[in-house]
């Protein structure tokens, strides 16, 4: 037992650890009402949404099960609230998606509902969705040309009020109505959304009601305290020192033609138990979509950070005392100033900011994790056309059939369904018959790719090859995938992953076009168009790797017998079932492997 | 002919419950023996045949049912010992049971490796052919490919085949065409065809299904037919019934045709025991069953009279094991019981769980080496078990073990013993709320309104805390507790379903489509039902059931139709209104403008057999304590308190907490405010004072 187990608290131990398990429980409730109720396949099975829970004087209490890309950032918005809003009473909701003023970036909009006890707002419930659509100037969230907020063409809504007395306000359902495309959907999604934020209303009021304010404002201070004494306990298994690393986005062709940098330096005082994350050595904003905001700034290097730590460690205001992320002003992995544009905030360069970050850290510590596959190319491609099958009506929906390989870290290979690292893998995938069923498509192929997850002792997450194309007329494919020039790099001698490829393939001539990696692409009803997403970076040198597992790599068709030899260092005796690992040709290979 | 046997063969314990003519229930456990299940069962009848002061070769020639359910089919699962299998499907999906769908059982873990599929990829095989939504034939099935697999397969000694390609629910032509290749090429070797098995959309389930289906065929069917050898050899001549997931019975012979039917069976067994008790006692529609063994605590629901089920059954952790596809009781098992062990986590918070000492080397009391402090030490501690009493005397606990075990996470915390067992107890329950809340205020359920009973050798330590928790008045503790699920076996009917995929929507709806897809599971029951009536049964129920959404959601609410037919629009509103009811009670908000969309038809045949019923308990006996103790209690600290020796009391006695009964087969706490009474029936109901 450690020093750090010997704290004395005010509050009985047992109920603070029993309001924290019920404050986890309320959130998983939230939860689970989105997720069932809403409406965009984008909620109901990209899960790009999340519930927290932040205190009355805007600290963030809770994020249990969200999106890694959403845990930071919520108690900006409330902070906005409250600023803008003297008149807060029981019965209000605000309507939140400003990323100058707190959010990740402008398709998600959040639900924000002040939670009242004895006249007192003791807590915000927030509720954030990723909408379908959000009346941009084309029929997309994420506009990664747009100029500024004003080419993108979001309605921006700073912490607008959207109910009070439990009512609607009908100006601002009308105004978006009016400028959503998908309207009911918008409803339906905001209705999800807004139920998920009153359950957690209902159920804080009971928390409280049932312990009683005092109980459960000291908890809310031992909470936080404890949970700092979680990271600084943790941070003292890192080796003190300055750890930077960099990585790279994929250029833009017509937009940017050189790859986006993206550096960090991390500073740990492992005695102290505190690190600090310096951004400020990145290139200005671009005058495209791309650029962070700072709610993704931050929570992107804090992914970075968890994803490096015991997973047990509560999230929130406590934890995040002893992290100081350093941002500048007009920096892509900053804070921008309006009207740059944010719209691509969640995704991409956010990927590579949760990337570089974890890699930075591996050299600090045991538990070290490599870079994940970030591509959004085929596998979740935004298809749209009309539908023969029902009348010509129009459709469009983001497809999530692919793998895409997570990264490996120095316990486990990489996890294969980890889609990009922003989703932290929660992201569930579309049944191909549903799809088919819903949409006029015909999906041929969805296979894992031999060699595709980078080698090292631990493996990285294999791609998947993906071919599917339209039944009965031409339909568009929109795509925006990083990770071709730039593959997922691997960490402590790990190899990279493999990097990310899209073509259009004609059916008739079997000819095969790799296409651009960003675009929106017509195919044709004698066309597949055809992708391999990126896959995930290895952890520690590949010839370490147990030959058992090389062997059952190399069996279950996840590493070719070649690599296995060439860059495994194991060789075989025997074929197909009876293969097996030839010991002391092995060590010889591993031998020279080693002295290379 | 008069008795009845159900069996529940767990893990550890057989449970055995006996009714005898006069429709008593009688309990008895004994150590399972895996190589040969019917030692265990012997042991414990013979137990009970002295008991009822007959010998075993006289009470089993007279048994006219045997009802088993077992745990054998998620174990085989869980420990990977199934048959080598392999999984045949349309070219170009090979992954499907890799790439399954989605999700990660935490964003922030790489500690935890991703999980291999059910079958691995190098016996999973690609066949030429296509089929699309509408069910027209894309790629013809290549036959002479087809016979190439299989002679593979043969070339590999493949114990077992799951066939499931691609839009077979809409055209099984392809997988009908390949089981009969396989009976060609491979006699013998058992399949299992998805379209038959669970004929529902989404592809990984319904694979999934098909392979955890075959992959049991071979030990299953050996498994049931070596139990009816024995049973026969041993004097019985009645009929011989399996428990399936469902929570109803089949005969052996159709369960070892569809084995996966017996995953899980024994926790669906559960809340027929919950619903039988609760009607008759209080005649509750609206129960909560608890089940609380040594490693895993198990809730279900009954509601409105009607066992819960769900499509979301996982055979290991979510995420990690394996979805089982199928439509069954939804019975949720979290990881907390008697071996559960507290620590104190490096922020200085008292945990308890996931750890569990399991039986080797067990809780520090069992003196079998254990030094960790589990929730039995705790209970030890505490007062709250009878050391020289547990399990009926078989097992003397060390208390002071106990106390050294629970001293190291006093000491960190700074607390005094007592005072630490008491948090560990309390944490421990907090775990079940939770997870009693899951079922209930998730699915828009208050469990206030709600009758609790709770079953489970566990069960009597914590569970009138749990419920006072969950602010309800009351829980039902049947005398039966010890084998809850052996005991719902004994009030279960013959129960099979039906199921069709169909996505129709309500505005424009297709009235005839509806109708045939209807009719066609009523013909599917036709069969069965014309069998069982040849079978002695009493009466024979049919049920139908939707499962809707709106358009755009992902996924879909159950949905009971008033009928067999839609004859007309005001049929479709009815059901159109029934599911935004539902949707606003799971959800708390309804969506009018929106167009709601059928996917699932079900139908449910329910064949009523004889059972016992329950019986009011005879007269004598006292509500006099046999002993006193002290325990340590948080209201009251340490103070003597009242023991009573269950079986003994009288009915209609009331005993004042705190105190503590004990039966044969668990020990039952009564808090400090609360008070047991003995029911009419000889069980407890303990008001909680809420």
């Amino acid at each position: 037992m450690t020093n750090s187990n010997n704290v004395r608290s005010t509050l009985d131990p047992t109920v603070l650890a029993v309001i924290a398990n019920r404050v986890n429980a309320i959130l998983r409730e939230m939860t689970n009402t989105l997720l069932r109720s809403g409406r965009s396949a984008i909620l109901t099975t990209a899960r790009d949404f999340s519930c927290s829970i932040v205190t009355g004087d805007n600290r963030l209490l809770a994020t249990a099960e969200g999106l890694p890309v959403h845990i930071f950032g919520s108690h900006l918005q409330t902070e906005t609230m409250t600023r803008l809003h003297t008149d807060i009473r029981p019965g209000d909701a605000f309507l939140h998606n400003d990323p100058y003023s707190g959010n990740t970036h402008a398709a998600d909009h959040t639900i924000l509902v002040p939670v009242f006890v004895g006249g007192k707002h003791m807590f915000t419930a927030v509720a954030k969705a990723h909408q379908a659509d959000i009346g941009n100037s084309q029929p997309s969230t994420y506009m990664p040309s747009a100029k500024d907020v004003y080419e993108e063409g979001a309605l921006i809504f700073p912490a607008t009020q959207i109910q009070r007395d439990y009512t609607d306000i009908g100006d601002i359902i009308r105004l978006c109505r009016m400028r959503i495309r998908v309207p009911d959907q918008w409803y339906g999604d905001y209705l999800a959304a807004l139920g998920s934020a009153r359950i957690g209303e209902r159920r804080l009021i009971e928390l409280v009601e049932k312990y009683g304010p005092e109980t459960i404002e000291a908890f809310v201070e031992e909470w936080f305290d404890y949970s700092e004494r979680r990271i600084a306990h943790a941070l003292k298994g890192f080796k003190s020192g300055t750890y930077s690393a960099s990585t790279a986005h994929d250029p833009l062709p017509g937009i940017v033609e050189e790859s986006i940098p993206v550096n960090v330096t991390a500073t740990i005082d492992a005695e102290a138990g505190r690190i600090e994350i310096d951004l400020r050595d990145n290139i200005d904003c671009l005058e495209a979509g791309l650029n962070l905001s700072r709610a993704t700034s931050v929570n992107s290097t804090v992914t970075g950070i968890f994803n490096v730590l015991d997973a047990d460690i509560p999230h929130n205001h406590g934890t995040i005392r002893r992290i100081n992320v350093m941002l500048r002003e007009n920096c892509i992995v900053g804070y921008p100033i309006h009207p740059t544009s944010c719209s691509m905030a969640t995704s991409n360069v956010a990927d590579r900011l949760i990337n570089v970050t974890q890699s930075a850290l591996s050299q600090a510590t045991e538990f070290g994790v490599a870079e994940g596959g970030a591509s959004l190319g085929a596998g979740t491609g935004v298809i749209a056309g009309k539908d023969q099958r029902r009348g010509n009506a129009p459709f469009v929906n983001q497809l999530v059939i692919t793998a895409m390989g997570g990264a490996a870290s120095a316990m486990a290979d990489g996890w294969l369904t980890m889609g990009v690292p922003v989703t932290g893998g929660l992201l569930m995938r579309d049944s191909v018959e549903i799809d088919e069923l819903k949409y006029p498509i015909i999906i041929d192929k969805v296979v894992a790719v031999p060699d595709s997850g980078g080698a090292g002792k631990h493996r990285g997450g294999a791609s998947t090859r993906v071919e599917y194309g339209p039944r009965f007329a031409n339909m568009s494919v929109a795509v925006m995938a990083d990770s071709k020039i730039n593959p997922a790099r691997g960490a402590q001698g790990g190899l990279a992953g493999r990097p990310h490829y899209i073509a259009l393939r004609d059916i008739d001539t079997d000819v095969e076009t790799e296409i651009a990696s960003f675009g929106v692409f017509d195919v044709g009803v004698r066309q597949r168009i055809v992708g391999i997403d990126a896959g995930g970076g290895g952890f520690g040198q590949p010839w370490l790797r147990d030959p058992a597992r090389v062997l059952d790599d190399v069996l279950e068709g996840w590493v070719t017998a070649a690599s296995a030899a060439q860059i495994y260092g194991v060789a075989f005796s025997g074929s197909d079932q009876a293969l097996a690992v030839d010991a002391s040709a092995t060590a010889e290979l591993r031998a020279s492997l080693a002295k290379a | 002919m008069s008795y009845r046997i159900a069996v529940d063969t767990g893990g550890t314990f057989t449970d055995v419950v006996v009714a005898d003519p006069q429709h008593n229930l009688t309990v008895n456990k004994a150590l399972t023996d895996h190589s040969r299940v019917f030692n265990g069962i012997r042991e414990a009848l013979g137990v009970t045949a002295a008991g009822l002061g007959v010998s075993l070769d006289e009470l089993l020639s007279q048994t006219s049912i045997f009802i088993y359910a077992t745990t054998r089919a998620t174990n085989a699962i869980i420990e990977g010992k199934t048959a080598k299998t392999a999984f045949l499907t349309t070219r170009g999906f090979k992954d499907t049971l890799v790439l399954r769908e989605g999700g990660r059982p935490n964003a922030y873990d790489f500690s935890v490796a991703y999980p291999a599929p059910y079958v691995p990829r190098r016996l999973s095989f690609e066949i030429d052919e296509r089929v699309d939504a509408e069910g027209n034939i894309i790629t013809p099935l290549n036959e002479a490919q087809v016979r190439d697999v299989l002679r593979e397969l043969k070339a590999l000694d493949i114990e077992a085949i799951g066939v499931s390609l691609l839009w077979s629910i809409t055209n099984s032509a392809h997988e009908r065409r390949i089981g009969e290749l396989i009976a060609e090429e491979l006699p013998g070797v058992p399949f299992t065809l998805s379209h038959s098995v669970n004929p529902i959309i989404r592809e990984y389930r319904r694979a999934s299904s098909a392979v955890i289906d075959a992959s049991l065929k071979p030990l299953m069917q050996t498994h049931l037919k070596n139990l009816a050898v024995d049973l026969k050899a041993a004097g019985f001549t009645g009929e011989l019934l399996a428990a399936t997931s469902f929570g109803g019975v089949m005969s052996v012979e159709a369960l070892g045709e569809r084995p996966i039917y017996s995953t899980r069976s024994g926790p669906s067994m559960a809340p027929i025991a919950g619903k039988v008790y609760g009607q008759a006692e209080l005649g509750a529609r609206d129960v909560i069953i608890c089940d609380t063994g040594g490693t895993s605590f198990d809730v279900s629901m009954v509601r409105d009279g009607d066992v819960v089920f769900t499509r979301e059954t996982w055979l290991g952790e979510r995420f990690l094991g394996h979805l089982t596809g199928l439509s069954s009781v939804d019975a949720r098992s979290i990881g907390a019981g008697g071996g559960s062990i507290a620590w104190v986590d490096p922020g200085g918070l008292l945990r308890v769980g996931p750890q569990s000492a399991g039986s080797q080397p067990g809780p520090a009391a069992y003196g079998n080496g254990g030094e960790l402090p589990t929730v039995t030490d705790a209970a030890t501690v505490l007062g709250y078990l009878n050391p020289d009493n547990f399990l009926g005397g078989r097992l003397k606990l060390d208390v002071p073990a106990s106390r050294r075990a629970i001293a190291t996470v006093a000491d960190p915390l700074g607390l005094s013993v007592e005072d630490a067992a008491t948090g560990v107890m309390k944490i421990a329950s907090e775990a079940m709320v939770q997870a009693v809340q899951e079922i209930t205020v998730n699915e828009g359920v208050d469990p206030r309104e709600c009758l609790m009973v709770a079953g489970g050798g566990a069960a009597g330590l914590n569970i009138a805390a749990v419920v006072k928790e969950l602010g309800a008045k009351h829980v039902l503790v049947p005398r039966t507790a010890g084998g809850l699920s052996a005991c719902g076996a004994q009030f279960s009917d013959i129960i099979s379903e039906y199921s069709a995929t169909l996505l129709l929507d309500t505005r424009n709806f297709a009235f005839d489509r509806a109708n045939d897809v209807l009719a066609d599971l009523d013909r599917q029951m036709d069969a069965v039902a014309k069998d069982l009536e040849t079978r002695g049964v009493l009466g024979i129920e049919r049920r139908y059931f939707v499962e809707a959404r709106y358009e755009g959601q992902a996924w879909e609410l159950e949905v009971p139709l008033r009928g067999n037919r839609f004859d007309n629009q005001a049929d479709v509103d009815q059901l159109v209104g029934d599911f935004h009811a539902i949707h606003e009670r799971i959800f708390a908000v309804t969506d009018p403008g929106s167009l709601v969309e059928v996917l699932f038809w079900k139908a449910r045949l329910t064949a009523v057999v004889a059972k016992p019923s329950l019986v009011a308990g005879g007269q004598g006996g006292s509500d006099t304590p046999h002993a006193s103790r002290i325990a340590h209690f948080e209201e009251t600290g340490s103070v003597r308190i009242n023991s009573y020796d269950g079986p003994a009391l009288s009915v209609g006695s009331r005993i004042p907490g705190p105190a503590v009964i004990e039966e044969p087969t668990t020990t039952i706490v009564v808090y400090p405010g609360m008070t047991a009474i003995v029911t009419s029936h000889r069980n407890y109901l303990i008001e909680t004072g809420v």
